[in-house]
């Protein structure tokens, strides 16, 4: 798991400044790994779905949406998208979007998390 | 003449005889009813009366019409009370024939004639009873006692009858009959008059009955409104096992809630056991399962809406027994421990079945973990706040200790969460009767459980008796054999 650090701009050759639409950015960070996840540092649940990936083996990336200067714009963004009052923790996969946690838990119970994850490149054997 | 013959009939409301009364009764009968009743406190000569239904007794006879004596009289009062006569009385039959207060003439009591209200005869009448055996002739007289004891009874103790019964007496003014008074000897009169203080006792004792009727009916939608207002409030406690004074509203409905799903699942139960063993086709066992599924859906439902309102309730599980409540995993049962449970019992399974409940206890575990420590860091977060300096101020502290608190009703969702998609993966990977047979053991399962608490916490207590450990045993046998009716019979 490592933590994405896209605020500090002096080590990314570029930021971009046409990224006025929270919804486009959190696209674009979320095609860019394998596993992306939106979190919290304070929130438990967040914490929960980090030691989910972690305990399969998973190397997610992870976004602390409070410690981001366009956080606030980027949960509501997140929870219009999700259709609920809690933006985070949501987890993409492969650039797509798997939900929040009773999504992700569903779909590792009912066996179709794995072939995502392997599709994705996340997880071998 | 006919006033001496009222004196030693006794009939004790019978007043000075007028002759124009009862003139004015047989007057009345083509009037309005009103008419009658405001004569029916008044004195009338039952002589009168008596020779108009020994003439009418012949009419009966001849008469077939079905029309009941009692036209009009609300049948539900009487067929409640089927004392004697019924005879006399509006049977279901013979009420929907009636046509009402016609004035017809021929709507006069002759459901004697009919056999099925021959059936319908009391044994505690002895004029019945001899009417059923007796002669042609004497059935008649019977008959007409009977009719004349009716009459005399509805007249006498008030309530509002219909003109028929009064009908009767003017129809037999109106018909020549054959029979003469001489019939009516002193023996006939004795018995007459028996039957009228047993019809009158009769009479009284069907009001009492009705009128106890009439006030815990009220009493009844009382006590219902009460308990819709009470429930409103969550003041009532159910059926929960040691259920205090202290329950939410929220938790209180939902063991109301939890109780019903309970018996539903008995039934159930029940349902798919007599499936099973009718070697039901799969379609047909498929729809059972189905349902069952469903039954289990409801309950997270409901867990969900109590989550929100009372989560303690769900996650310290005051709302199940102790025993279960051992077992207990964020508010309900641990998904991978039932899996452990199941896997011996769903033989034979097929290669991919198997690797299909492994595979679903393993990802079950992991997520458990996920949640459990999820859980963990909650739990510290709080005892951080709350252990502490205050900031600011101590209320600040308690605000953000509530609102790290309300993240617990998140995970006892996620946890239901994940006990349903447990339960729906296992039926996804077993056939009809593998999930029929998997779902009868879990739910005999948990009722071992419940039964294991009640068992525990009815034992007696022979520690203090006695020091001899196998007189506790003794004792906890019969306590098992004592509820193995309650407890074991299902299985």
């Amino acid at each position: 798991m490592h933590y994405q650090t896209e605020a500090w701009g002096s080590y990314m050759p570029t930021r971009s400044t046409t990224m006025g639409d929270p919804l486009e950015r959190i696209e674009r960070m979320a095609s860019e790994n394998a596993v992306v996840i939106f979190s919290m540092s304070t929130c438990c649940m967040c914490h929960a779905i980090k030691r989910l990936f972690c305990g399969m083996g998973v190397n997610p990336t992870v976004y602390e949406l409070d410690e981001d200067p366009r956080g606030k714009d980027m949960e509501k963004a997140l929870m219009r998208l999700l259709g609920s009052s809690s933006a985070v923790p949501v987890v993409f996969i492969g650039g797509k979007l798997v939900g929040a946690m009773d999504r992700v838990m569903a779909s590792h119970i009912n066996g179709t998390l794995v072939p995502l994850l392997k599709e994705a490149g996340a997880l071998w054997l | 003449m006919a006033s001496h013959r009222v004196g030693e009939t006794g009939l004790s409301d019978s007043g000075p005889s007028n002759h124009h009364v009862p003139y004015s009764l047989f007057h009345g009968i083509n009037a309005p009813s009103t008419s009658f009743i405001n004569q029916e406190g008044s004195a009338f000569d039952f002589g009168e009366l008596e020779e108009a239904i020994v003439l009418q007794g012949v009419k009966i006879r001849n008469d077939e019409a079905k029309a009941p004596l009692f036209t009009g009289r609300p049948a539900a009062t009487l067929e409640m009370f089927p004392s004697w006569p019924t005879r006399f009385q509006t049977t279901p039959r013979g009420s929907s024939k009636s046509g009402g207060e016609s004035t017809d003439s021929g709507s006069a009591v002759n459901t004697l004639s009919s056999k099925a209200d021959q059936a319908q005869l009391e044994p505690e009448s002895p004029i019945s009873k001899k009417a059923s055996s007796s002669d042609h002739q004497a059935f008649d007289q019977k008959h007409l006692k009977l009719q004349q004891q009716q009459i005399h009874q509805e007249m006498a103790t008030g309530p509002s009858h219909n003109q028929s019964s009064v009908k009767a007496p003017q129809e037999k003014r109106k018909g020549a009959g054959s029979t003469s008074e001489k019939q009516l000897d002193a023996k006939t009169l004795r018995r007459l008059a028996q039957n009228r203080e047993a019809a009158r006792k009769s009479r009284l004792r069907k009001k009492a009955y009705v009128q106890q009727l009439e006030s815990s009916r009220i009493k009844l939608t009382q006590l219902e409104q009460d308990l819709q207002r009470a429930r409103a409030q969550g003041l009532f406690l159910g059926g929960c096992v040691g259920a205090g004074s202290n329950l939410s509203p929220g938790a209180a409905i939902f063991d109301m809630e939890y109780a019903r799903w309970l018996e539903d699942d008995h039934r159930l139960m029940s349902e798919l056991r007599t499936g099973l063993h009718a070697h039901l086709s799969d379609g047909d066992l498929r729809l059972i399962i189905d349902g069952y599924v469903s039954h289990y859906d409801e309950i997270f439902q409901l867990k969900v809406v109590a989550a929100k309102s009372d989560v303690f309730h769900l996650y310290t599980g005051m709302w199940i027994t102790p025993a279960e409540r051992c077992f207990m995993w964020i508010g309900g049962f641990r998904p991978s421990e039932l899996i452990k449970m199941l896997i011996g019992q769903l033989d034979p399974l097929t290669e991919q079945q198997v690797i299909g409940i492994y595979n679903l206890q393993h990802t079950s575990t992991q997520a458990e973990e996920a949640l459990s420590q999820g859980l963990e860091q909650l739990q510290q977060a709080l005892v951080d706040t709350i252990a502490g300096v205050p900031i600011v101020d101590g209320m600040q502290q308690m605000a953000v200790a509530l609102s790290k608190l309300a993240n617990l009703e998140g995970f006892v969702r996620q946890a239901d969460n994940l006990r349903q998609q447990t339960l729906h993966q296992l039926r996804r990977i077993l056939t009809v009767r593998q999930a029929a047979r998997c779902f009868l053991v879990i739910g005999e399962y948990y009722g071992r459980l419940r039964a294991l608490s009640s068992l525990w916490a009815s034992r007696p207590r022979e520690s203090m008796m006695s020091e001899d450990n196998s007189c506790q045993t003794t004792t906890e046998l019969q306590i098992v054999q004592q509820h193995s009716q309650n407890h074991f019979s299902s299985y």
